[in-house]
């Protein structure tokens, strides 16, 4: 495979792309903002090429500046990561015009699977199953209130071009579907530029089942096992394992058989993830495609053993698979934590700033993915994920137990993060007998907020040790500047050197 | 042997401390016991405190005045330490627990301003939302921590803010 890669991505994903084409021989060129020039990734990459300016709109969304530096540095091929420009079909567009090889599906597959009717049509033609709904886009008020009374409520109105989370309202009368259709109407033209509708039977609690397959381009399609990603916070993922406890042997068959099916009448080609919602029966249903490499490809790789990134550049270099389905086996149990940029004891809001200490978990079975740094600042223009806390085990028991251990040696301290959520979820009966769905994380909560009750007292244990180890003289002789920080750390240096001259 | 008194998110601590060697501590919360040793110091003090069948390795770092913040299963634990029977030894607690009526808004991380709820003379309560901060993608609500009328508005829709930057004057 011989190729010279851009890598249109930042952070924990960027430098897990470098990571593969330094193992193959890939050249890479890694474009960055402003605020990213000091990035782990930009270390590692063969080059860089700075794009100019801090906002995801001014760098990493850019398409001119994006295929400008790719044509410039004489590339033939960009990985877009996750997120950013993955799934934007004018984006694939302008590099199928400059003769640049895509990292991932077809511009025709994405836009089709891009448009959630289409998409669903297409999901309903190839005969896996897909959530009662609207045929097709809602007209008005009175045809969404008529499919709406004749599916039951409740039932959830959506934008076709919507994404992330957004420009989704659920309604549980024909009242509610009149005043969210109008709102989310209104919502979807200023979010996504574009304001068609349709509407679904909202499933009550149902499961998140997710299936990776790889296709390559001339038509074989082999499926990866499943990921459980009910574990989600406004509908953002936060906690991944693989396999699934909800699945047995003969609902998985039907599950991988189905995104085959799905995948193949897309005419789908790269690494691809189709979504299911599994309800409380066993019944499942059609959610969408992922059309790239997801955050959580890595628990796949551990049970499978597979690169996925080196799986993709082989695919977009128009290999063919090298393996069939009887080659892949799933092989004991991995679970991933997000850990985000995310204040817990503050209802979860982002905490971009500066990681003075950062050590990661190590040791059997655990792997993390991040591009932090002690010294490392984050920047508060992009997503708040900082690291993928990944443990392997020969069974779900062992991987969750190796899972508490890394979190127990993960430290990251200047910047307040979701670890202690992890820890809360890795010691709750509900999450250990296997027994959750996407309602979960509420119940969850007081759990962790009695657990950080419980290390407070640790906290204030050691903050007040700490207090009389940086005991200061009587305050009457010195100034009142002296309680500057930079003073007390003075005295904790001082303090440190008795330590060491105890030894 | 010490007594002091700590405060953090609202609730207070007795405990008294012993330091049985050097470096080496023994402190009694509230009828809890820890063993507590210094076991490093290098951007951070690092820490090993155990309690019962607990043990966690913890790091401190003194912030301005009489506050320690100790890290924590990733949280940071803000303390104000104030040594019982000490006179000359005044305790600033958290600032934002003793500004209960008027004073500045100023912003927690750094973002764009999205929208703002409110208008000058406006009166708001401890909670009242004041405006919406985007940051990472995502909307935060910024609610009021003080009591008062809005004084003045420093910011626009639209504008990107640092961190602590002054946002609005209550009064």
């Amino acid at each position: 495979m011989k190729m010279k890669l851009l890598i249109a991505n930042r952070g924990e994903i960027a430098l897990r792309i470098i990571r593969t084409c330094r193992k193959l021989g890939i050249r890479t060129v890694l474009v960055h903002s402003d605020p990213d020039r000091e990035s782990l990734p930009v270390y590692y990459a063969d080059e860089r090429y700075p794009l100019g300016g801090s906002t995801p709109g001014e760098t990493y969304l850019n398409i001119p500046k994006i295929i400008k530096a790719a044509v410039g540095t004489r590339c033939d091929a960009i990985h877009p990561g996750y997120g950013f420009l993955a799934e934007d079909a004018s984006f694939v567009a302008a590099c199928e015009e400059n003769h640049l090889t895509f990292v991932g599906p077809p511009s025709e597959a994405l836009e089709k699977l891009g448009n959630k009717l289409l998409a669903r049509r297409t999901m309903h033609e190839a005969q896996v199953p897909i959530i009662p709904g609207s045929d097709g886009q809602l007209r008005d008020e009175d045809v969404a209130v008529e499919v709406a009374e004749r599916i039951g409520y409740p039932v959830i109105i959506k934008a076709v071009y919507g994404g992330g989370g957004r420009g989704m309202r659920m309604a549980r009368t024909s009242e509610e579907v009149r005043r969210f259709f109008r709102v989310t109407k209104l919502e979807s033209a200023s979010a996504f530029g574009r304001d068609v509708l349709y509407l679904e039977k909202q499933l009550i609690d149902p499961r998140h089942i997710e299936i990776q397959a790889l296709a390559d381009s001339r038509g074989k399609i082999v499926t990866l096992g499943e990921r459980e990603c009910s574990i989600q916070r406004r509908h953002q993922k936060l906690l991944e394992e693989a396999p699934s406890v909800a699945l047995d042997e003969k609902l998985r068959e039907r599950l991988c058989d189905a995104a085959k099916k799905g995948l193949a009448a897309a005419r789908y080609v790269n690494a691809g993830t189709v979504e299911f919602l599994l309800d409380k029966s066993g019944r499942f249903y059609f959610l969408e495609v992922n059309k790239r490499l997801q955050v959580e490809h890595l628990v796949t790789e551990l049970t499978t053993g597979i690169d996925l990134v080196e799986e993709q550049l082989k695919i977009a270099s128009k290999e063919p698979l090298g393996m069939s389905q009887n080659d892949v086996h799933v092989n004991g149990w991995a679970i991933n934590c997000r850990i985000n940029a995310e204040d817990p004891k503050r209802g979860f809001s982002p905490s971009p700033g500066t990681v003075v200490r950062y050590h990661p978990a190590t040791g059997p079975g655990i792997r993390v993915d991040s591009a932090l740094y002690s010294g490392y600042t984050i920047p508060e223009f992009y997503d708040s994920m900082i690291a993928k806390l990944s443990s392997w085990g020969r069974n779900r028991d062992e991987a969750i137990r190796r899972m508490r251990i890394a979190l127990d040696e993960m430290e990251i301290v200047g910047v307040p993060s979701t670890v202690a959520l992890h820890m809360a979820i890795m010691n709750d009966d509900g999450f250990l007998q296997g027994n959750f769905d996407t309602s979960y994380l509420d119940h969850v909560l007081p759990r962790m907020n009695s657990a950080l009750l419980e290390i407070e007292r640790f906290a204030v244990a050691a903050g007040v040790a700490s207090k009389m180890t940086l005991r200061s003289p009587p305050v009457q002789s010195q100034p009142s500047t002296s309680k500057s920080s930079w003073r007390s750390f003075a005295r904790a240096k001082a303090v440190a050197q008795d330590w060491r001259a105890g030894w | 042997m010490r007594d002091y008194r700590a405060k953090v998110n609202g609730r207070v601590y007795s405990a008294s401390v012993e330091e049985k060697a050097s470096n080496h501590f023994r402190v009694e919360l509230d009828g809890q016991v820890f063993e507590i040793e210094l076991v490093g110091k290098n951007e951070v003090l690092d820490w090993s405190v155990r309690s019962g069948e607990r043990a966690v390795r913890a790091q401190t770092r003194a912030l301005q005045n009489d506050i320690v913040e100790t890290w924590l299963a990733g949280v940071p634990f803000a303390t104000a330490v104030q040594a019982v029977g000490l006179a000359n030894y005044p305790v600033q607690t958290d600032r934002t627990v003793e500004r209960r009526y008027g004073g500045e808004i100023r912003a927690l991380m750094p973002g764009r301003v999205t929208s703002i709820l409110v208008k000058e003379t406006d009166y708001v309560e401890v909670g009242s939302p004041l405006l919406i901060l985007e940051a990472m993608k995502m909307q935060n609500e910024i609610s009021s921590p003080i009591v008062g009328r809005v004084k003045s508005i420093g910011i626009r829709e639209g504008e990107t803010v640092k961190k602590d930057a002054l946002l609005m004057e209550i009064g």
